[in-house]
């Protein structure tokens, strides 16, 4: 009943294997998407600005204005804007994650704990929904990419962006870019991105990277064109980190009569989308039109698994009964932010009952010292007493003399 | 590579932007709970069918969290499924882009993705011997070597199951068992890999007493492999799981022409829930079409009629009007009767197809006028494949799992299931320390109150004991005073006497009132 195969007969329709990834396509176009990402920097380097110029809308108003007038707040804080965004009938989920007043204090001893609790939070509560027998809804906020802003110095990294990079890139995709990089020529800008690259380099800051791999080898033998481009752009994004960025909401003439998205200045027009102006298209790539897959799966894969492991390590689940499969192992629950505030409280407590235990110590202090004046005092007496008795005690030994001798 | 860029919509003069802003106030859409009555039933019995959400909804979290609310939450401790925790709304900006912002570029990274991953697939054949099943599977995947490469740790592992059984009824039953062989191969075409893993049954059907036996393997097969699949996700380091899931179920039917058999119902029944349930009309070729119509209408109505559900293709919203009509087509036309061949025969005018050649005629495999074959090519391969996987992982499997847990006394919390929201968050920080604080003065007061007490009382004690024996010396002291004043007073007295002066001399008392 064997077939003919090799005959050169008419083939066969193909069996349709090469339409599932069109399958996967249509399922994702239609389930959508959703991207996090978190926006950290000093206050004033234009992250805003930067996040609407990326989504081309107003997503977040520049409310710096309200914020300037208020005293600087004591510590960082977490600002969530969620957005439902629709580009050509894709849906994609988009959660911005601000940090207002980052860095900004005198003392920025731990300015990067709240950052990093977020992220770490966002992990665990995941993990615990995932737990669930129950769990066809879930919530989910785990950060896909962390924008960090520095500061357009020209000099090099300060000891608190070091710190805070080397933090935040062990729990998620770390972007560093160079915020307002039209404030640097392009000599400084060269001069600026390999001092940063050394920095991160020698501090072993992981920063995410497009991958590179793409299973070069077995893309050569088919030829694919696509895929040799692709790792192509992937290098040169690689190579122009950071990315130096400029942001506009606002549109000019370029001269030639299109208007594009710009700065205007007296002396020339800064092109937000021109490559030779800033790296703006090439962080777009990286965070949505080439890779930003990449950044989900690498969030899901990668930071959020090592996340699970630590928190799990050490809490297997060894229940009983049940040899089919493991259980889900349950980890204690997140210890309390470190929030600088409450270890003040807890320590003006603390100071207080000092107090009242040296106030008490001084009362105790002055009853002994009275109780020492009362014995001396009573002692005194008695010996008065017995000064008598011992006086007496002379004159009737002496009258028992002379009455020996009146004998 | 060359990325085309298409006009931005950001407004550039300013009053236009003093509107963007306040529309921006107006899409701050507050939900309210009567808005979305429609999706209230959909979470509260988890179970319900195939949306597959659980990676992404857009919108739909805030929805859903406002009428969880709303349906109220009788229960903190819901034995019963997902039930989500009273939360306070949360406000999300609604927009349409139109510039080229490139997030829509998503699906298109999936589907580069998915062809660098490759596929996989798990089928399930269940039929009696002879009735084609091996034969279908070379058709529909075009390969003749299907069966070449047998899995064989996992015979193995059924081995042992059925010895195992077989102790309760060892003699009669030794043999007549249902045997599960499962088969794998890789399929590729234009690049795209496909690893394919055919589980065949061996035997189903063809006993004299078609009781349990027949179908206990298969299910035992279907449900030790979700545990296989559980057991991974489960584990604490799960780098690489394999999924190993029937993502399909073909049954094959026998042409009889008239109606189920109470075995076909039972199976059908058992595994409905399963997995996706694909019913085939085996070897049609020996019904004619007004057999095969009024057969169909029969199974259809039997399976109704015990509640069975068959895979249904969904209809994307994204869908034209062919496929949307070609997703109806394929629901309505279930079970699909169909006739395996891949031999090649000549067919009337001449040219070489795959059929089954009779001296009446050559019934074409590939002819869509002569069987059902291309539909169910597809809707198991060419259109459904992965939505066959999307329904296993996300409903068929995630009802089994809950129900696995929830048996095994897996406690449902349903408080994890909420927005996050950094003021409650803060609250519930300060709450926490709060109380932690008011604990620490608690604590701290008692030992202060206790040491404090504790001293009083000794300097208390040492009080009331140095007068106590202050007193006590004194009166000894007092007494011995006194004692010496009476002696003294007899020793002058007897001295008075003895002396020539008899008399009462005023001297001893003068004496003594001098000596007081």
């Amino acid at each position: 009943m064997s077939a003919a195969t090799a005959t050169a007969a008419p083939v066969p329709p193909p069996v349709g294997i090469s339409n599932l990834p069109n399958q996967r396509y249509k399922i994702v176009n239609e389930e959508g998407g959703t991207f996090t990402v978190m926006l950290c920097g000093e206050s004033g380097l234009g992250k805003t600005t930067f996040i609407n110029t990326l989504f081309q809308t107003v997503l977040k108003r520049a409310d710096g204005q309200q914020h300037r007038q208020e005293p600087i707040r004591k510590t960082v804080e977490i600002d969530i804007t969620r957005a439902l965004l629709e580009e050509k009938h894709f849906e994609l989920r988009v959660n911005v994650i601000d940090t207002p007043g980052f860095g900004d204090n005198v003392n920025n001893n731990k300015a990067w704990q709240p950052l990093v609790d977020f992220i770490d939070d966002q992990h665990d509560s995941y993990m615990r929904q995932e737990q669930q027998p129950y769990r066809t809804k879930k919530f989910d906020l785990r950060v896909h990419a962390v924008l960090y802003f520095i500061r357009p110095t020209g000099h090099g990294l300060k000891p608190i962006d070091i710190e805070t990079m080397k933090r935040l890139s062990t729990r998620a995709n770390l972007i560093p870019v160079i915020a307002k990089a039209d404030t640097l020529t392009a000599q400084e800008l060269q001069q600026f991105k390999s001092r940063i690259r050394q920095v991160i380099e020698a501090q072993e800051i992981r920063i995410f990277t497009p991958p590179l791999d793409a299973d070069s080898k077995e893309d050569a033998k088919s030829g694919s064109n696509s895929d040799s481009a692709a790792v192509e752009h992937a290098r040169q994004l690689i190579e122009a980190m950071p990315f130096a960025i400029v942001g506009s909401e606002k549109k000019f003439d370029n001269g030639q009569g299109t208007q594009v998205v710009a700065r205007k200045y007296p002396w020339g027009l800064v092109e937000i989308e021109n490559d030779s102006h800033c790296d703006f298209r090439k962080l777009r790539a990286l965070l949505l039109r080439t890779y930003l897959l990449d950044l989900i799966s690498t969030t899901q894969e990668m930071h959020y698994e090592t996340y699970r492991r630590l928190r799990l390590e050490g809490h297997e689940n060894t229940g009983e009964g049940n040899e089919d499969f493991t259980l889900p192992a349950i980890a204690p629950a997140r210890k309390l932010s470190h929030n600088p505030r409450y270890k003040e409280e807890e320590n003006a407590l603390k100071k207080y009952f000092t107090d009242q235990v040296k106030a008490e110590e001084q009362r105790f202090r002055q009853w002994e010292q009275n109780i020492v004046n009362e014995r001396i005092r009573l002692n005194g007496d008695l010996e008065e007493i017995q000064g008598k008795v011992k006086k007496l005690e002379e004159q009737v030994k002496s009258l028992q003399v002379k009455k020996s001798h009146l004998k | 590579m060359d990325f085309k860029e298409e006009q931005v919509s950001i407004k550039q003069d300013p009053e236009q932007q003093e509107r963007q802003q306040d529309h921006f106030n107006d899409v701050q859409i507050k939900q309210e709970p009567h808005d979305h009555d429609g999706e209230d039933s959909q979470f509260t019995n988890g179970t319900q069918d195939h949306d597959d959400d659980d990676t992404f909804d857009a919108g739909e979290p805030v929805v859903k969290a406002e009428s969880g609310a709303g349906i109220g939450i009788t229960t903190s401790h819901n034995e019963t499924g997902q039930v989500l925790p009273d939360q306070s709304e949360v406000k999300f900006i609604r927009r349409q882009i139109n510039g080229y912002v490139g997030f829509a570029n998503l699906p298109k990274q999936w589907h580069r993705k998915s062809i660098k991953n490759g596929f996989n697939f798990n089928l399930l054949c269940v039929g009696s011997n002879g009735i084609g099943k091996t034969t279908l599977m070379k058709t529909l995947f075009n390969n003749d070597d299907i069966e070449a490469n047998l899995v064989n740790d996992h015979e193995e592992e059924l081995t042992t199951d059925q010895e195992e059984e077989g102790h309760e009824d060892q003699a009669q039953n030794q043999t007549h068992k249902v045997k599960i062989k499962s088969y794998e191969t890789v399929l590729e075409e234009n690049g795209v890999k496909l690893n394919l893993n055919v589980v065949d049954t061996e035997g189903f059907g063809d006993f004299l007493n078609n009781d349990q036996d027949s179908w206990n393997p298969i299910i035992k097969e279907i449900n030790s492999r979700f545990d296989q699949y559980l057991d991974a996700e489960n584990k604490i380091n799960r780098r690489s799981i394999n999924d190993k899931r029937i993502h399909a179920c073909l049954y094959f039917i026998e042409p009889t022409g008239h109606y189920l058999k109470p075995l076909d119902l039972t199976f059908m029944q058992m595994v409905h829930e399963k997995c996706n349930l694909i019913p085939v009309i085996a070897k049609s070729d020996i019904l004619t079409d007004e057999e095969i119509l009024g057969f169909k209408k029969s199974i259809m109505g039997q399976l109704a009629q015990s509640n069975i559900e068959l895979f249904k293709p969904p209809i994307y919203s994204n869908d034209d009007a062919e496929n949307s009509s070609l997703s109806e087509r394929l629901f309505t036309n279930l079970p699909y009767a169909v006739v395996g061949s891949n031999d090649l025969v000549e067919n009337y005018n001449g040219s070489q197809v795959r059929g089954r050649s009779y001296p009446w005629g050559v019934i074409e495999v590939d002819n869509d006028s002569h069987s059902d074959f291309n539909l169910l090519k597809n809707l198991l391969i060419k259109q459904f494949m992965e939505e066959l996987k999307e329904r296993t992982n996300s409903t068929l499997y995630e009802n089994y799992r809950s129900s696995k847990l929830a048996n095994l006394g897996i406690k449902q919390d349903n408080s994890v299931f909420k927005e996050f929201d950094p003021i409650s968050k803060q609250q519930e920080e300060k709450t926490l320390h709060e109380a932690k604080l008011a604990k620490l003065e608690v604590e701290m007061k008692t030992v202060f109150q206790q040491k404090v007490s504790e001293k009083e009382k000794k300097l208390q004690k040492s009080e009331t004991e140095l007068f106590a024996r202050h007193k006590e010396m004194k009166e000894k002291l007092t007494k011995q005073l006194k004692a010496l004043e009476d002696k003294k007073k007899q020793l002058e007295l007897s001295i008075n006497n003895a002396s020539p002066n008899v008399n009462h001399s005023p001297i001893p008392t003068k004496k003594k009132g001098f000596l007081r």
